[in-house]
């Protein structure tokens, strides 16, 4: 019997496991591009500093690494991580595929990534300890290897999306995966929109100073608009640009769903530009707390659905257009001697080819068919799917919530079977599969 | 789980280099992980029982802002440095790691959210403190006690990890699935054993604090004897109770007398000397530096010989060799990770033994050419990515 090397699975309730991946994801975006950001801002600061000999900005760079220390470095250096942990619980052969195919760009990311972290404290702490010019060459590099994270994880996660070209699946290679054709978009992308953020942030902490010292906190509120703008205008260009070097099957997607985004996109444009011109024009009108609000709204009505969507956009595949989201392995990739996997499973079965699964399982009985259907939901549905009744992330109920066992086991064969929605796995699976997974969801639906 | 099922848990894609070097990364990063883990618990620990002492003590008074200022830059730097380890034991023991933390998929996630209430909570103890509240003590307990279940959890998955042949009766006791991601085990002995070694590791470092500030003329000679007292005191009987749970440890794994675990009780042996002694803590750092590498090769010894019973040998993963990248690692670790963490602690040294003035680094030959030379090799290495990055674009889009 052909075994496949499938993981247990680890079935968050109510919102499906994918959801705490989201979570983490977004937290961690929001904080490390505001820290890649605000180096770059910190760069401009300190050439500033030193070339005016402005002292004052110093202490505004001290109060902004602080902010740093405590919210992107706590945050952002463990959420990262922390991306790591939960896309292996909810994603285990997806998170397996970027760590075999890129282990020495995460090594080098790391090496940049002990540099920042060490560098960060340095940059805060040393202020007034050592002499401008040192430490305007800390600022230097301490962007440099920023953006060099930046650099090395663009690629990875450009992978995730799509290889860019066909060249990786015959050579394999590292760099025919990481150079696509949506990286250097992807990455100007993120670099505005850090731009963006460092500035919002930076609003946020001059609002901060307003009491102690109104004339810095004006003209720091001033430039921060400035480059916000700059930053967020970036963002749009590259967006565009970004759009474009998607794959095929996220036009598919796309299609539907971009009326909605342009239409958010919109909104969100117009009342961030509102607020930017505030910060330029009328700096003494931003409150700390309306700085903090900008920075929830950031969070809430543009990172959070930004990265549902790229995630969307990706399926039905997790890594590299060949492993699906429900971990079985899509399509070959000659290059690495990969072979797909969805004819094994069409000829077995899930339930024979899983080496989790418990004998008492392995063969469906009228006995254990509710429990086996259960465990091949689980299996085949749930890294995307919430499969409890009134789940919160796309719930299999909500979906199916007919009682007719036929039509279900139609739709499946028929339908997804075949491959034919682009955004869903093509799950190929003996009738008795398809039969058991259709008698628990007719059973749950009750 | 046979040997035939591990080796079918391996990525299909192979690994990109010999496999041996990805172990001896793994022991290497996890040694210098541990290390911050260990000196973060500690100096944290203590910080507290300082917390209740500064108001009467001036020694405690001066010693435990600092403690707790270690506790913050160690809790960091503990936290990047862990994230090599993890990296490399995916690559060669991903079926021990992929199957564990879908075992434990609820505690991965309570690990995540735990570490960062802690670290938050610990900056809120950092800022109590220098305020004077009464309450920082309270506020430091709660962080501690959650970033030592951190520490328990993270215990979790690795003794879980190396346990093939209960995985699938914990995944589904009595042929019932669970999926709940509850799984919680632990191994006492080798818990108790790692959660010791903060002891001699908090009394080494303070052994290096004395003798760091004791060129500085601002911290009186009383003060530099009682935190040397203290160091040695702490690392000497830290050093004690480490020795005896290792052999316990070791006994229960039945390598008391294997060569890896003989050269640990000589290495803790020298070290126990030479905290005693107390003539050169530099020195002393170093050995303990040694004997954490010695410890991190026991426990890849364990895990090896288990999965070898098992029939899984990491020597023969399959390997598809990625020369560009490996190249590009080994470039960027040689030179930035060296000249640009040297240009770094280069800094924080001289910065730690001016007395309050201005460290001028222009006129420090060292720094200014490490400064130059980080600055250089991060422009450097930014063009070539560049250049490397078009190459490919063009050479698979535009031939």
């Amino acid at each position: 019997m052909d075994m496949l090397g499938l993981f247990p699975v680890f079935y968050f309730p109510e919102f499906g496991t994918a959801w705490l991946m989201g979570i983490t994801g977004t937290i961690h975006v929001l904080f490390s591009h505001t820290s890649v950001g605000a180096a770059i801002l910190f760069a401009f600061l300190a050439h500033k500093a030193y070339k005016e000999d402005r002292a004052d900005l110093y202490v505004y760079m001290k109060k902004y690494g602080m902010f740093l220390l405590i919210f992107s470095y706590v945050l952002g250096s463990i959420t990262g991580p922390g991306i790591w942990y939960t896309a292996t619980a909810a994603s285990p052969r997806g998170i397996s595929a970027l760590i075999h195919n890129f282990v020495w760009v995460w090594a080098t990311e790391w090496v940049f990534f002990v540099y920042e972290v060490i560098g960060v404290f340095a940059l805060v702490y040393f202020i007034g300890k050592i002499d401008r010019k040192t430490h305007l060459k800390l600022t230097y590099t301490f962007a440099l290897a920023s953006v060099g994270t930046l650099a090395l994880i663009i690629g990875i996660i450009s992978f995730m999306m799509w290889p860019g070209a066909d060249a990786y699946f015959t050579t394999g290679s590292a760099s025919d995966a990481f150079f696509g054709v949506n990286t250097f978009p992807h990455m100007f992308l993120r670099i505005g929109f850090m731009i963006m953020m460092s500035a919002v942030i930076g609003i946020f902490i001059a609002s901060a100073m307003k009491k102690e010292n109104p004339p810095l906190a004006q003209e720091l509120t001033k430039k921060m608009g400035v480059v916000a703008i700059f930053g967020g205008f970036m963002t749009l260009f590259f967006f565009m640009w970004y759009i474009n070097t998607l794959p095929e099957s996220s036009h598919v997607l796309l299609s539907r769903l971009l009326p909605g985004i342009i239409m958010s996109r919109l909104i969100l444009t117009g009342v961030f530009t509102a607020y930017f011109a505030l910060a330029i024009f009328k700096p003494t009108w931003i409150h700390k707390s309306l700085a903090a609000s900008m920075i929830v709204v950031i969070l809430v009505a543009g990172l959070w659905p930004g990265e549902k969507l790229r995630e969307s956009l990706r399926k039905p595949f997790v890594a590299g257009q060949y492993i699906y989201s429900n971990q079985i392995i899509g399509r070959d990739v000659p290059g690495k001697g990969i072979k797909s996997e969805v004819e094994v499973v069409a000829k077995n079965g899930l339930l024979k080819v899983s080496p989790f699964v418990p004998e008492s399982l392995r063969v469906i009985t009228p006995e254990n068919k509710l429990q086996a259907g259960e465990l091949l939901a689980k299996m085949a549905c749930s890294n995307c799917h919430s499969l409890d009744k009134n789940g919160k992330y796309r719930p299999l109920s909500k979906l199916f919530p007919m009682n007719d066992k036929g039509a279900l086991v139609s739709y499946m064969k028929d339908v997804i079977g075949t491959g034919s929605v682009p955004y869903m796995p093509k799950i190929v699976l003996p009738d008795d599969e398809y039969d058991a997974i259709a008698t628990w969801l007719v059973e749950k639906n009750k | 789980m046979d040997a035939t099922i591990l080796n079918l848990l391996r990525d299909p894609a192979g690994v990109p280099f010999y496999p041996v070097v990805f172990q001896g990364l793994y022991v290497l990063t996890w040694a210098l992980h541990i290390a911050f883990v260990l000196l973060a618990l500690g100096s944290m620990g203590l910080s507290i029982y300082g917390s209740t002492q500064q108001k009467s003590d001036s020694n405690w008074k001066l010693l435990t802002p600092h403690l707790i200022q270690t506790g913050k830059l160690s809790i960091s730097i503990l936290i990047v440095l862990g994230v090599a380890p993890l990296l490399f034991t995916q690559v060669i023991y991903d079926p021990n790691w992929y199957t564990t933390n879908a075992l434990s998929g609820i505690w991965i996630f309570i690990f995540i959210y735990a570490l960062i209430v802690g670290y938050l909570m610990y900056y809120w103890y950092y800022y109590a403190n220098k305020a004077g509240r009464a309450s920082n003590t309270l506020i430091g307990t709660i962080s501690f006690a959650i970033l030592v279940f951190c520490g328990v959890l993270m215990h979790n998955f690795a003794v879980e990890s190396i346990q093939p042949d209960k995985w699938l009766a914990w995944y589904a006791p009595n042929g019932v699935v669970d999926t709940s991601g509850l799984n919680f085990h632990y191994d006492l002995i080798r818990l108790a054993f790692m959660v010791s070694l903060v002891i001699p590791v908090l009394g080494i470092f303070l052994q290096n604090y004395s003798d760091f500030l004791s060129t500085r003329k601002d911290f009186t000679s009383k003060y530099i004897e009682f935190t040397k007292k203290l160091g040695t005191k702490t690392a000497v009987g830290g050093l004690l109770v480490s020795a005896v749970l290792f052999i316990l440890w070791m006994l229960q794994e039945n390598m008391l007398l294997s060569v890896i675990s003989l050269a640990t009780i000589a290495g803790v042996v020298v070290l126990l000397l030479m905290a005693k002694m107390n003539k050169n803590s530099y020195i002393t750092t170093v050995v303990l530096v040694v004997v954490a590498l010695l410890i991190s090769g026991v426990r890849e010894i364990i895990r090896y010989n288990l999965m070898a019973d098992h029939g899984y040998n990491i020597y023969t993963y399959t390997m598809n060799i990625d020369w560009p990248s490996t190249i590009m690692f080994l470039l960027t670790f040689l030179f930035l990770g060296v000249t640009g963490v040297a240009f770094i602690l280069r800094m924080a040294w001289k910065v730690g033994k001016n007395e309050g003035t201005v460290f001028d680094g222009q006129n420090d030959k060292l720094t200014r050419v490490l400064g130059t030379a980080t600055l250089w090799i991060l422009v450097a290495w930014m063009g070539i990515y560049f250049a490397w990055g078009m190459f490919t674009l063009f050479k698979n889009t535009l031939v």
